[in-house]
């Protein structure tokens, strides 16, 4: 799915409306069973390791793949702003001058210059996420509403989770926790499952990780461990945590966030999943002209990981709830037979 | 492609387990293919007449591949082949009969009889090339009708040559009659044969009916000589036998085979036993090796045989040992040639088995022998056949499932094809109903169905459908609409460098560029559409009237019923139902080119028609632009897309309509639809020029009903969901061919999707994968193949990201394209794919 394809499908929309940035079908990351997971584009948080950095601007962002580019220029003959150059390097977007028109992804032939973040109206949303709702009734699936923050378009998502607990659908809302506290009545009414981010207990580190002091994400988790405790929804909230190399990979960090966990939502977390830091996205930082501080991060070691995972268990929580996923450093690259002995192909 | 994915380990390969010495060791023996001793090579017969021929072409017709090869082999079968001695009447008789007496003779006082170390099975070599049996002026009109200058060859070869695709009256792709000839045995069949014969007015008896029966009284009779010649050998190495349990062994078979085929089998093993020798003797027959010879339902036919020799005491792991040595025998049908290597035609035959499904009322059928095998499958893979097909419906029980994600999790891709039972009843009920047969195929039997050689849904033991029979090109109507009915490039003949100038060959549609209107083209595309199936049908005839007349198969038409009361061999209509299929190739290709066309000259203009077709004569050399604009800006198939998946209802209506008008005119065989593409796909975008939907000459075209290449862009539901709409979907009032779901594919259709392995990593996505199986089940197709990404193809991308603009990695919530990744990650992803080294 690319930005050009939201734009395309989705009609003027007459009602309420999302910027979203992308919608996965068949996601098995996000919850239980299979999901649609829609990506809300637009975030309170700017971490600084993020994996997703096209899900902070709430606006639309143009890039350039150059995978894809075919180098025939059409963008650039055709940019009303003379914003776009092909150079040997490839296309150069000037983002001073670039209005973000949308002219040079709708021309593109090769679909190498795409306009991430499209406007969806709620009707067309809940038909294109309703597609796949036999893969979810067999497995306890449904949507999740992820990004970015969703929570920042509260009125829309909470429109768009009400249409869909009429419909039957199960729901889930993936957020880092940081949007005002009246968003939370809004929404978690039409939630079953709420993913939520904790990234660091201290305040002071949780602002340097992520440019936000952590006392509001912390508030609104409190709030959401009230209404369970009392029997209103949600029935069921996972902890997600970033494993960061540097930042949260200490066994401290984690206990600290297993005590916090311990002490003000007893019995109430049903997974604690720690998330390994993955360098795979080092590319889409590039292609938004931007530096990112872990392009030469290795991943972390599987070691590391059980290591903090055992720390989790021991700090306070229910250990059968804690988990971990995501990638983990290989061994060191070995020259293998099948491999093709080409230049090009063999590893560094 | 859209793949979602998450790893964390890719599963080791998947190497045999739980063997025993004695099936390690036959295991092992075969995989030293070349090298063995025994093997079970075509050994060819004659008559002995100077005009003799062994050799059969037409079924090799639709294997491009051999084409360069037939005349050779039809050359060297002669010159290998052995005499036989004839009796005096031998040339009195009728065609049938001399060919069931030839191949009975062959099979019961030529073929040399082997057992191999600890094999509980006889029945070694059946891989025959014998006479064709004909006289001096009928092998004269036979050759003439085959390879004149109108021949059923030349009219092949300009079928393919000109990119229509491949046609040919095929052995094979039924389901015989198993469960019958295990029920009453050979001596109750022969005993019906006779009662028919005797039912005959004096006049018929006389006729071809009464040398029909005849010949296939005579054919009834060879299993019973064969297991008596085998029972012999038996006893005789059993009285040489050094080791007590061997000749216990050897003893037992030879009892077993004092009984059966002939007498109906009392135990598990007799009923094995039995099945072997009535499966192998029909390769002999047809003198090609299981090309779609496929068993059914055998969990379910061998079931009563499993539990009464469970009960009376055998091991469970016993029946399996046996069932293993069954493995080892089907595998031996790629001896044919196998001093040629394993190139096309050897490389996958699709004795096919079907486990599990629906059975009257709704009932789930899986059973202790389901699983039984599905065990033995998983102990002896990889090994290629028998080829399963594992039934799965809307209730199928989990713990089914389980074993089934289990073993895919466990293989490299499923170990197995899976059919789907609501979806493909439909098809057959849709066949009742357009193929006039709702007699035959009702609401209370069509649960009874099986799939032959891969997927192509068929009945059982009464049903020749010739599923692989025709292979048509729906691309080629699109170029024809676009020249008004002229290929696009002239043929070139790569043996004689000679080109051939082009001609008008279809319909004269008109000057396409001079179309101003959508509707234009479509109504062009239709005129051409009906051309080329036409041209199929007619070219069919050349070699279906052929074999009617020249190859009858008197075993095989004493398993199918129809075959005995209307005293016609299979190969002359004699099934009760004898359809032949077309099966549509390139069916997205096609989609998606008019969709482009549409796109690009009517709907946006971005080019004139004229300016496409010059496009196309270029094969794109310097129109990149228009290229990229037609693969990446044009609606695809494959998307879940409403708007494109219309423009594919509509192709697929058209064609399935046009199909269902044909008949055979020399054995009235109906013509009905399916989707299968073999390797078609692969070697034909050699053949056939650009297409508009962006695709060079050179490229793969669509396989089956699978989207084309890289166009599934939203991932494997959104493909599902697109294959089920285009079947016919699901009706909202629960009206439809089979309860709520439509299907217009009796046949079915191949369906692969390629997940990453990490779909499978853990109990948690399996469980998830599981989930994704049971909404295919809603919303698919008729069939399905799990591939899993392998290195080979991200090593692919890697090389040629042009191809695959839109792989999608995705790791816990991270997406990032697989092209668009540096190279030293990209080598991380594929190393973990691959994990080797771990």
């Amino acid at each position: 799915m690319h930005a050009n394809d939201l734009h395309r499908s989705s009609r003027k929309p007459t009602g309420p409306d999302a910027m979203l940035f992308e919608i996965q079908r068949l996601s098995t990351e996000d919850g239980p069973g299979i999901r649609t997971t829609v990506f809300f584009k637009g975030c309170s948080l700017a971490c600084a390791w993020c994996h997703n950095p096209e899900s902070i601007s709430a606006r639309p962002q143009l890039h350039w793949l150059a995978s894809r580019c075919i180098g025939c220029g059409t963008c650039c003959t055709v940019c009303p702003e003379s914003a776009l150059d092909l150079t040997a390097e490839g296309i150069v977007i000037d983002r001073g001058r670039c209005t973000l028109c949308g002219e040079c992804a709708a021309e593109c032939p090769s679909t190498a210059m795409e306009i991430i973040g499209t406007r969806w109206g709620l009707d067309d949303l809940v038909r294109e996420v309703l597609k796949d709702r036999a893969y979810f009734a067999r497995s306890n699936g449904g949507v999740t509403a992820s990004g970015g923050e969703p929570l920042l378009q509260a009125p829309f998502l909470s429109a768009f989770l009400k249409a869909l607990k009429q419909e039957g659908v199960h729901t889930a809302v993936d957020t880092c926790g940081c949007f005002p506290a009246a968003a939370l009545a809004d929404v978690l009414p039409h939630t079953d499952l709420v993913l939520y981010d904790l990234k660091e207990i201290d305040p002071e580190r949780h602002r340097r990780f992520t440019g936000r002091s952590n006392e509001q994400i912390l508030d609104n988790l409190r709030t959401i461990g009230t209404r369970m405790e009392s029997g209103v929804s949600p029935q069921e909230l996972w902890i997600r945590t970033p494993v960061i190399p540097d930042a949260t990979a200490t066994a401290a960090s984690i206990v600290g966030i297993g005590q916090w966990i311990g002490a003000h939502l007893p019995g109430l977390v049903a997974r604690w999943e720690l998330c390994a830091f993955n360098n795979l996205c080092q590319d889409k930082y590039q292609r938004l002209d931007r530096d990112w501080p872990y392009k030469h991060q290795p991943l972390l070691t599987q070691d590391t990981m059980e290591r903090l995972a055992d720390a989790a268990r021991h700090s306070g929580v229910d250990p059968d709830t804690v988990h971990w996923s995501g990638n983990t450093r290989m061994p060191a690259a070995k020259q293998h037979g099948r491999t093709d002995p080409s230049p090009q192909m063999s590893t560094a | 492609m859209t793949t979602a994915v998450q790893f964390q380990e890719s599963p080791p390969l998947k190497a045999p387990g739980q063997l025993s010495p004695r099936i390690a060791w036959l295991r092992e023996y075969y995989f030293k293919g070349a090298d063995r001793k025994w093997n079970n090579q075509f050994l060819a017969w004659s008559t002995g007449t100077p005009w003799d021929v062994q050799f059969n072409e037409m079924t090799f017709y639709i294997v491009p591949e051999t084409y360069t090869l037939l005349q050779t082999l039809r050359g060297s079968f002669r010159q290998a082949a052995r005499d036989v001695d004839l009796p005096e009447a031998f040339w009195s008789w009728s065609l049938p009969e001399r060919r069931a007496w030839f191949v009975r003779e062959v099979m019961v006082n030529h073929v040399p009889r082997e057992i191999l170390p600890g094999d509980l099975l006889a029945g070694a070599r059946f891989n025959l090339q014998t006479s064709l049996c004909l006289t001096k002026t009928e092998q004269k009109t036979f050759d003439e009708a085959l390879l004149g200058s109108n021949g059923a060859r030349a009219r092949m070869k300009w079928f393919h040559d000109h990119g229509y695709g491949n046609t040919g009256a095929t052995s094979g792709h039924l389901v015989p009659d198993h469960a019958r000839a295990l029920q009453i045995g050979w001596q109750g069949i022969h005993a019906d044969l006779s009662r028919c014969y005797e039912s005959l007015s004096p006049e018929d008896q006389m006729g071809p009916r009464g040398a029909q029966l005849r010949a296939m009284m005579a054919a009834a009779t060879m299993p019973r000589d064969l297991a008596a010649a085998y029972g012999d050998l038996c006893r005789q190495m059993a009285q040489t036998a050094t080791d007590d349990q061997r000749r216990e062994e050897l003893r037992q078979m030879a009892a077993n085979l004092k009984r059966v085929p002939w007498e109906p089998p009392r135990t598990f093993w007799e009923a094995v036993q039995a099945l072997w020798l009535n499966h192998m003797l029909i390769m002999s027959d047809e003198n090609y090796p299981g090309p779609g010879v496929s068993f059914g339902r055998i969990d379910q036919y061998l079931l009563p045989y499993w539990q009464t020799a469970l009960k009376e005491g055998m091991d469970r792991a016993f029946g399996k040992e046996v069932l293993k040595c069954f493995w080892i025998h089907c595998n031996t049908v790629y001896d044919a040639m196998i001093r040629n290597g394993r190139q096309g035609i050897t490389s996958g035959f699709g004795q096919l088995i079907t486990l599990a499904g629906l059975g009257p009322d709704g009932q789930d059928m899986t059973n202790d022998l389901t699983y039984a095998i599905l065990e033995v499958i998983d102990e002896m893979s990889p090994i290629l056949e028998p080829k399963p097909n594992v039934r799965l419906h809307r209730n199928s029980p989990p713990e089914l499932l389980d074993k089934v994600v289990g073993m895919i999790s466990g293989s490299q891709g499923a170990p197995f094809l899976l059919n789907f039972d609501e979806r493909a009843m439909a098809g057959m009920m849709r066949e009742a109903e357009r193929g006039g047969c709702r007699h035959m195929i009702r609401p209370d039997n069509v649960h009874d169905y099986a799939p032959v050689g891969c997927l192509e849904n068929t009945m059982v033991g009464n049903d020749r459908s010739g599923t692989v029979d025709n292979n048509l090109n729906l691309l080629k109507a699109v170029e024809l609409a676009l020249t008004g009915g002229r290929d696009l490039l002239p043929f070139t003949n790569p043996m004689t460098g000679k080109t051939e100038p082009i001609q008008q060959d279809g319909p004269a549609t008109g000057d396409a560029a001079t179309f101003d209107r959508w509707e234009d083209f479509w109504n062009a595309y239709e005129a051409q559409t009906d051309y080329i199936i036409r041209k199929c049908v007619d070219t069919y005839e050349a070699s279906e009237s052929a074999r009617a007349r020249f190859f009858p198969t008197p075993y095989l038409s004493c398993l199918v019923r129809g075959c005995a009361e209307k005293g016609l061999d299979v190969t002359r209509g004699g099934a009760e139902l004898s359809f032949t299929t077309l099966e549509a190739v390139t069916f997205a290709t096609t989609v998606d080119s008019l969709l482009a066309i549409k796109y690009l000259v009517f709907d946006n203009h971005k080019c004139t028609l004229a300016e496409l077709i010059d496009a196309l004569k270029a094969n794109w050399q310097g129109f990149e632009v228009l290229q990229a604009t037609a693969r990446n800006k044009a609606p695809k198939y494959g998307r879940d897309d409403d708007a494109a998946d219309v423009m594919a209802r509509k192709v697929m209506d058209l064609w399935c309509d046009l199909t269902w008008q044909h008949r055979t005119q020399s054995t009235k065989r109906q013509f009905r639809p399916g989707m299968l593409s073999w390797n078609y796909w692969a070697g034909d975008g050699f053949v056939m020029a650009a297409s508009a939907d962006g695709r060079p000459r050179g490229q793969f075209l669509s396989n089956a009903i699978c989207p084309s290449n890289g166009a599934d862009i939203k991932g494997p539901t959104a493909n599902a969901n697109s294959v089920g709409k285009v079947l016919g979907g699901r009706s909202g009032d629960g009206r439809a061919d089979w309860g709520d779901t439509f299907n217009c594919l009796p046949n079915g259709a191949s369906h692969t999707i390629t997940f990453h392995p990490a779909i499978i990593r853990d109990p948690e996505h399996q469980a998830k994968f599981k989930a994704f199986l049971q909404g295919y089940a809603e919303n698919g197709g008729t069939c399905l193949q799990v591939n899993m990404l392998d290195p080979d193809m991200l090593r692919d991308a890697q090389q040629n990201p042009q191809d695959y603009p839109h792989l999608l990695v995705r790791i816990t919530g991270y997406n990032a394209y697989f092209t668009a990744i540096g190279k030293e990650l990209q080598n991380e992803v594929i190393e973990r794919v691959s994990h080797q080294g771990y």
